[in-house]
């Protein structure tokens, strides 16, 4: 009898806890979407340094922002490297497929016997963007770097740059991809 | 007794073999950074950099950066030139002893990761250059056809990196004529031009 007491009293308590819980969740969700429009957030895309920046390491991962006016890269734990956005002078995109796991995987890869390392690099490939920068530093001297960005971020990128103020031709507009057909120049 | 005398005898024939065959090779060696210390110290060029220019070449634009890049690396790895200056440096101007690398693409084979993966055999990437080292009056004091190939592991953009190495290599392996020389003489003549295929 008495436990029956208990739970009736109990029951309405429960509901009006978890009707405060539902209110706050839904409350939360509905708040996050409108701040994001409310402030400009910085774009911040983790890739791969392939080359270019003087002070990061070539095949070095890190985070590539837009800050203010600077393009930025960081490693993990290492200082940040950055290029003004308005000294960007041109902006390519490009894709291109790589096999994942680097040297470990390679490496295992060979140890498969009958060939079966073969077999499993013809799954273990996924495709990247490629974001190549040209800007000139204050003495105009040309330079460029080269980012590896997971497929899609590559163009998103390129559009918050050109927002931004960096130069992009009208033949870099096209992303670029790959052939394998043997192309010879001539007249050279 | 015997046996100790015949353990002396193999120490001191063992001794004799290894200072004559070391020797040769320790005066092949000081010849060796003789002449390299010479070439080094010959050069005193400074060296600017141009864009590569793809000619009639359907090479990604991220190809032609990084080998750009490269050839500005490995050109300071070679300790040649006093400066290596970037494209468009406008410090370039003060300098009087500056030479020009000029770099057109003349063939280009994307190749392919997966397939070098998969088959070994198929799939490289190549890279075929004309690269000029000319004087500030255009004149080509130095003319190279180099390659840069990936046949077996790493990305296709190796092959910037190899062909840059290579560059760099038969620009170090040449002589170059002397700035001093080479202003008064204004430059050498287009006859006077090697052309040599690096394969």
């Amino acid at each position: 009898m008495n436990r029956r007491i208990i739970s009736t009293r109990l029951k309405p308590d429960l509901f009006l806890v978890s009707l405060v819980l539902l209110w706050c969740s839904v409350a939360a969700l509905a708040q996050s979407p409108g701040q994001s429009a409310n402030s400009p957030t910085p774009v911040s895309i983790r890739g791969t340094h392939l080359l270019g920046f003087e002070n990061a390491k070539n095949n070095a991962n890190g985070t590539l922002s837009i800050e203010g006016d600077a393009l930025q890269f960081q490693k993990d734990g290492k200082p940040t490297e950055q290029v003004k956005i308005a000294s960007v002078q041109d902006i390519f995109l490009g894709e291109q497929s790589k096999q994942v796991g680097g040297t470990p995987m390679t490496l295992g890869k060979a140890a498969v016997p009958f060939g079966g390392g073969r077999a499993i690099s013809l799954f273990a490939h996924k495709k990247y963007d490629t974001l190549a920068l040209e800007y000139v530093d204050s003495n105009g001297g040309m330079h460029g770097a080269i980012f590896q960005l997971n497929k899609g971020q590559a163009e998103a990128l390129r559009n918050e740059l050109v927002a931004k103020g960096a130069r992009v031709s009208e033949s870099a507009n096209e992303p670029v991809k790959q052939s394998n057909a043997e192309v010879p120049s001539e007249g050279k | 007794m015997k046996g100790s005398n015949r353990v002396s005898l193999l120490v001191v024939a063992v001794a004799v073999v290894t200072t004559s065959v070391a020797h040769p090779r320790q005066l092949s060696a000081e010849n060796a950074a003789s002449s390299s210390g010479t070439s080094s110290t010959a050069g005193q060029w400074s060296v600017q950099v141009d864009k590569v220019d793809p000619g009639d070449v359907a090479l990604a634009p991220s190809f032609q950066i990084a080998i750009y890049e490269s050839l500005v690396d490995e050109l300071g790895k070679t300790k040649r030139f006093k400066q290596v200056l970037r494209d468009g440096d406008r410090n370039a101007g003060d300098i009087s002893d500056l030479l020009i690398l000029k770099t057109s693409v003349q063939k280009y084979s994307a190749g392919s990761e997966t397939r070098r993966a998969v088959t070994t055999v198929s799939g490289a990437t190549k890279l075929t250059v004309r690269s000029q080292l000319c004087a500030r009056d255009g004149h080509i004091i130095l003319e190279r056809t180099v390659n840069g190939n990936v046949r077996f592991m790493g990305s296709n953009l190796r092959a910037t990196h190899n062909l840059a190495r290579n560059v760099a290599k038969a620009i170090k392996q040449s002589s170059l004529p002397d700035p001093s020389h080479s202003a008064s003489h204004a430059a050498i003549d287009s006859d006077q031009v090697v052309v040599v295929e690096l394969r």
